[in-house]
This record gives structure tokens, C-alpha cells and sequence, in this order.
């Protein structure tokens, strides 16, 4: 950093608070906005209260959106993970005959629109005659999101040696040992990522749980009505509660990831102890 | 026995093929090299020597019995790999003791070998515990052997594994490596570029090229004895003359059109044209060189290598440069400008038939 330009450094500061104010501010504004006593979306704010974070905390309806969401998220994270790594594997991994043309369907659905996808998903499960609730989002949502996970692992496959699992099979592990010992400690990171990077995209997703839900309400879906028809500062606060447990999946993540690794370390240690 | 033999072995990829008709038979307990240039045909080779890949003909055969179909996990051999293929996320010891933990040998048992092993291999005990991620290019090089002399293999491969390093270690690790063959017994097959990697180690030594097999031999015989100009031109530098027949014991060069002294059965029957190869360190050079010599070149010397313990010559004469190796000690005054006469003796040179381009 030293060989830069003083001016140059200034600047590149001034760029960052930039940055960091254009994309932190509407998130400040919107707390804000929900500590406001007043109904109305009115700055400057002129008397502050919890009021609506206790209207939100015991609202059922909140809680039941707040539980599909929930439950939503993590089947979408799960079963995309699971299609995500054997789709990353044939993704980056193998040469086999329509490999190239595998690539680009997967890549389809990340191209369109989500209200369009959204709402091809609907008219599809209208024709099947499929009844419409979060299962249905479970499954709207993993068109969209399975193929993002997909590419999030097939990021960590390429750069993954195949040698590794050639040398142990020739030490004479079979398919399914080299897949537990080798292959799948070391495309960990990618497959962590692929889950959490599925949870928070789910978790926040309103076009599909829009077109797919039915009867059944998401948080991202409750924020929109409310939007539309009858706007309380519990808008602003449910939406500032949704980024803060969107945190806290995020950091509880990382916090998992610190732990498992401090663990072998220990257990390392341990060993070498002995 | 032989405990490996190939049958006319091809591997074809499409329309290539990669190996074409190979028979060879490589006997317990010997090292033996396979050395080519690249997209000769012996990766290809050792992938189905371990059973990564399949002969599209042929047989293999370990101890007489036919293993093609055997797939790498089921063969009693191991290799090291070009890139060792050292698990990252597993230390030392975890990767020595891999194969014994698949086969499921109990914990204290599987640290005990794994501790011979790695002794084998000139690693200290203490490196039991260390990440893999944390050894250097020679420890790597070390725990990869260890790995694969724990699994007790028939035959242990190797694919090229020393190319990455730096020559000086690549010169201990040579011979390390040819030590524990010695002390282990076990049946090395190498597979190298390079000719002077296959001369230090190896007992025999196959030449491929163009997916066949050009010759085997041991080292010297290979060296001395090459049976092409591809062969005696991959073993080390030469001058080459392309030559035709003159008359009984003389060759014409066809470039100069300068007589050249050949011993009589220096040209195999029918030759019609080809090529007289000389090795640098069997020409003689001098401001006259003695009477004898196959033939005589003026020429001038444009350039010296110092080699160590050799001095390298480049002397032209009219168009053509010619390479002539010295043992420093016993060199005139000659160097770079000197005019000098060169040439070698009838018995020094070797005669190949081969069309002329």
C-alpha cells in the first residue's frame, strides 16, 4: 500500500464509504423506518418505539410465514445440494458424450427472468393438476436455485485434481471409500458454500413462493401484501428481522466452518500428543 | 518368470493409436524404465499397466495370468503419480497408511508400518503427525513412495514423479530411489523423458517411440549399441552425416560429396542410403589429427561448453556444425577461434539404414 499515490488512496477511499453507504443506507433507512412510532412512512422520524417489533413478535401470521419460509429454505438447500454435487461432477468432472450441451441446460434457467419462470412453473403444476403449497415452492424454487448451486460446486470441482481419486482407488480403496476419504472432504468447501449460498437465496426469494405457494405464505410474500394493502412500520420490521436471521445463517455457517476445523485440529494435536 | 508381460499390446483413441503392438516381458525384482519422447505412447502405457485404462488388443499378463480387465483398485501393483497425488487435506502418516486403512488393518498396527515405511523412505518418524500441505518438494517425493511401498505392491509404477524437481535433488532422489529397490527387492517400472533419469536408475531399459517399442536393452547396451538413428539420437547429442554406398569399406557423404572410411561391416547388407552417426566423445580433434581417421574436416572452432568435468566443442567446417567432446584434463590450448582439424575412427562411427529426407 505504501507506493501508493497519497491522492490516489484518498480517492480510493472516498470510492469505498461510497460503496459502502449506496448499498448499506437503504437497509439502515428500513430499521429506522420500523423503530417509528408513526403508521406512516415519514422521516425524520419523531418518536421512536419497539411497538411494532412487539406487534411482529406475536403476530401467528407472522410466525407461521416465518416457519414455511423456514422450512422451505432448508429443504431447497438440502435437496439442491444433493442434486448440485452430482450435477457439479458431471458439470466439471467427467468427459462424457453431451457434457457440453449438459452445460448449457443447466445453465438455462439462471438466464430467464424469475417472474416469467415463475409463472411457467405454475401453469405447469396447473396442468399436472398438482395442488398448490410450499411443497410446490420447495420445488418452483429448486429450478432456480439448484443450477446456481451447481455452478458454486462446479467452481471447486475444477479445480479439483482427478489424480487424487485415481491414487486411491489404484491403493486399493473402492468407489465408495474414495468418494467418503478423498472426493468428498476435499470438494467440502464448495458443497458448504452451495448449501448456504441455497439457503439465503431461498430464504429471500419472492417470485416463485409468489406463483407456487397457493394457500401458504412466505415472509417475502407477506412483505409484498402488506406492501400493496395496508403498509404498517411491522413492513419494515419484518423485513429487518428477515435480513438479521439471513446474518445469522450466514454467520452461523462460517461459525460451523471455524468449529469443524478447530476440532480436527485439536484432534490432530491430540494425536500427535500420543 | 516374468511377473509382467505384454502380448501385442494396442491402445487406439478414435482413429489414433496411441500404442501399437507392444511385447514385452519385465522380470521380478528388476528396474526397469520406459523412456520416450512425449506423445510416444508411454503414459498411455503405464495407465494400462495400472489399469486406469484398457488395451484395445492384446494381453497383459502378471505372473502368467491375464489382468486387462482388472480394474487399478483389484491389481496388486501401485503407482506414483506424475503430480504424487498426495491426499491435501490428510497428514503424512494418514496418506502412508491409506491402503491400510481401506483394507481394514486395526490403528496401532497400521501406525507401526507406516513408521517402517516412512524409515524406509528416509523420512524421520516424527513427520507421522505433519500435514502433508507442509513437506517439501523432496519430502512429498519421499512420502509418495512410502505410500505406495505400504501397500505392498507386486510392482511398483512410477509416472515421470521426479520431473518437477530441481536437478540437484533429482540427482539424491535417483539414487535414493535405486537404493530401496535394491533393499526392498520389489519390481520398479519407470517412466521418464529423460535418458539420463533412465541410465542412473534402471536395469533395462525400453526406447519408445510412435507407440512401438524402438529397442531394449540394459543402459550400456542402449548407449553403445543403439539399433536407429532415433534411438542413438535420443540417448545424447551425435553428428549425423546422411551417407550412400561408395565402394567396398567407404561411404559417400551426400551433402560434400567427401569419401568416408567405414569398417566393413559398418553398413548392413543392401544399403542403399542412411545415416553414419558419431557420438561427440568419439571425435578427435587437434591442429592434425593422426592418419587413420575416417575422414578429415577443416573447420573452425565457434563455440565452447564447459560440462563439468567435459568441455564441449562446436566447430564448423563449410556449412555444418559439429559437436566434439573433451575430457577438460587433457585439452590443448585449442579455443574459440582456433582452426582445427576433426574427424574419428572408422570403428567409432555407426551406420543406420533409413530413407534419406
Amino acid at each position: 500500500m505504501s507506493d501508493i499515490h497519497p491522492i490516489t488512496r484518498r480517492l480510493l477511499w472516498i470510492f469505498f464509504a461510497a460503496a459502502c453507504l449506496l448499498m448499506y443506507l437503504p437497509m439502515l433507512v428500513t430499521a429506522l423506518a420500523s423503530l417509528s412510532r408513526s403508521r406512516f412512512f415519514i422521516f425524520p422520524v419523531s418518536k421512536y418505539s419497539w411497538k411494532w417489533y412487539e406487534d411482529t413478535l406475536s403476530s401467528l401470521q407472522i410466525e407461521q410465514a416465518a416457519i414455511i419460509s423456514l422450512i422451505v429454505a432448508v429443504m431447497v438447500a438440502v435437496i439442491s445440494v444433493a442434486l448440485a454435487f452430482v450435477g457439479a461432477l458431471a458439470y466439471a468432472r467427467y468427459d462424457w458424450k453431451g457434457r457440453k450441451s449438459f452445460q448449457y441446460l443447466v445453465m438455462l434457467p439462471i438466464f430467464f427472468p424469475q417472474a416469467v419462470l415463475g409463472l411457467a412453473v405454475q401453469l405447469w403444476l396447473n396442468t399436472l393438476g398438482v395442488p398448490m403449497s410450499w411443497h410446490s415452492t420447495v420445488f418452483g424454487q429448486l429450478v432456480w436455485i439448484a443450477p446456481i448451486a451447481t455452478l458454486v460446486i462446479a467452481i471447486q470441482v475444477f479445480a479439483y485434481d482427478p489424480a487424487f481419486e485415481d491414487a486411491a482407488r489404484d491403493l486399493g480403496a473402492t468407489r465408495w471409500q474414495a468418494m467418503r476419504d478423498i472426493t468428498l472432504p476435499l470438494l467440502w468447501p464448495g458443497i458448504f458454500s452451495g448449501f448456504l449460498f441455497s439457503l439465503l437465496l431461498s430464504w429471500s426469494n419472492f417470485p416463485f413462493a409468489y406463483y407456487t405457494s397457493g394457500a401458504d405464505v412466505t415472509i417475502p410474500e407477506w412483505l409484498h401484501a402488506k406492501m400493496i394493502g395496508g403498509y404498517t412500520p411491522m413492513v419494515p420490521a419484518v423485513g429487518t428481522l428477515s435480513i438479521l436471521v439471513g446474518a445469522v445463517m450466514l454467520c452461523g455457517g462460517f461459525a460451523i466452518a471455524y468449529a469443524a476445523k478447530t476440532i480436527a485440529a485439536r484432534r490432530r494435536l491430540a494425536t500427535a500428543a500420543r | 518368470m516374468a511377473i509382467l508381460e505384454l502380448r501385442n499390446v494396442d491402445k487406439f483413441f478414435d482413429d489414433f493409436v496411441a500404442v501399437d503392438r507392444v511385447s514385452l516381458s519385465i522380470e521380478e525384482g528388476e528396474f526397469f524404465t520406459i523412456v520416450g519422447p512425449s506423445g510416444s505412447g508411454k503414459t498411455t502405457m503405464i495407465r494400462m499397466l495400472v489399469g486406469m485404462d484398457k488395451p484395445t488388443n492384446g494381453q497383459i499378463l502378471l505372473r502368467g495370468e491375464a489382468i486387462n480387465d482388472v480394474p487399478a483398485n483389484l491389481r496388486p501393483t501401485c503407482m506414483v503419480f506424475q503430480s504424487l497425488a498426495l491426499f491435501p487435506h490428510m497428514t503424512v502418516g494418514g496418506n502412508v497408511e491409506y491402503s491400510m486403512k481401506c483394507k481394514g488393518v486395526p490403528k496401532p498396527e497400521r501406525r507401526r508400518r507406516a513408521l517402517h515405511f516412512l524409515s524406509v523412505a528416509h523420512l524421520p518418524e516424527s513427520y507421522y503427525d505433519k500435514p502433508v500441505t507442509q513437506c517439501s518438494g523432496g519430502e512429498r517425493q519421499r512420502v509418495a513412495i512410502a505410500r505406495a511401498l505400504a501397500f505392498d505392491p507386486e510392482i511398483l509404477f512410477f509416472d515421470e514423479p521426479l520431473s518437477a524437481i530441481d536437478y540437484r535433488l533429482r540427482k539424491v532422489l535417483e539414487r535414493e530411489l535405486k537404493d530401496i529397490q535394491r533393499a526392498t527387492g520389489k519390481t520398479f517400472v519407470y517412466i521418464t523423458h529423460s535418458l539420463e533419469e533412465a541410465m542412473v536408475m534402471s536395469d533395462r531399459i525400453a526406447v519408445m517411440r510412435k507407440g512401438r517399442i524402438a529397442q531394449i536393452g540394459t543402459p550400456n547396451e542402449i548407449y553403445r549399441s543403439p539399433n536407429s538413428h532415433f534411438v542413438s539420437e535420443f540417448m545424447g547429442e551425435v553428428n549425423s552425416f546422411k551417407v550412400r554406398p561408395e565402394k567396398a569399406g567407404s561411404l559417400v557423404d551426400v551433402e560434400s560429396g567427401r569419401a568416408i572410411i567405414v569398417e566393413p561391416d559398418a553398413a548392413p547388407a543392401g544399403f542403399k542410403a542412411g545415416v553414419l552417426v558419431v557420438r561427440p566423445e568419439d571425435m578427435l580433434m587437434g591442429r592434425q589429427i593422426p592418419a587413420g581417421a575416417a575422414c578429415i574436416l577443416k573447420g573452425r572452432i565457434v563455440n565452447e561448453y564447459v560440462l563439468g568435468s567435459r568441455v564441449q566443442y562446436q566447430v564448423r567446417s563449410g556449412e555444418s556444425l559439429y559437436l566434439v567432446e573433451k575430457i577438460r584434463a587433457t585439452e590443448d590450448a585449442e579455443g574459440i577461434g582456433s582452426d582445427v582439424e576433426i574427424g574419428w575412427r572408422p570403428g567409432d562411427a555407426r551406420v543406420f539404414d533409413e530413407p534419406l529426407q
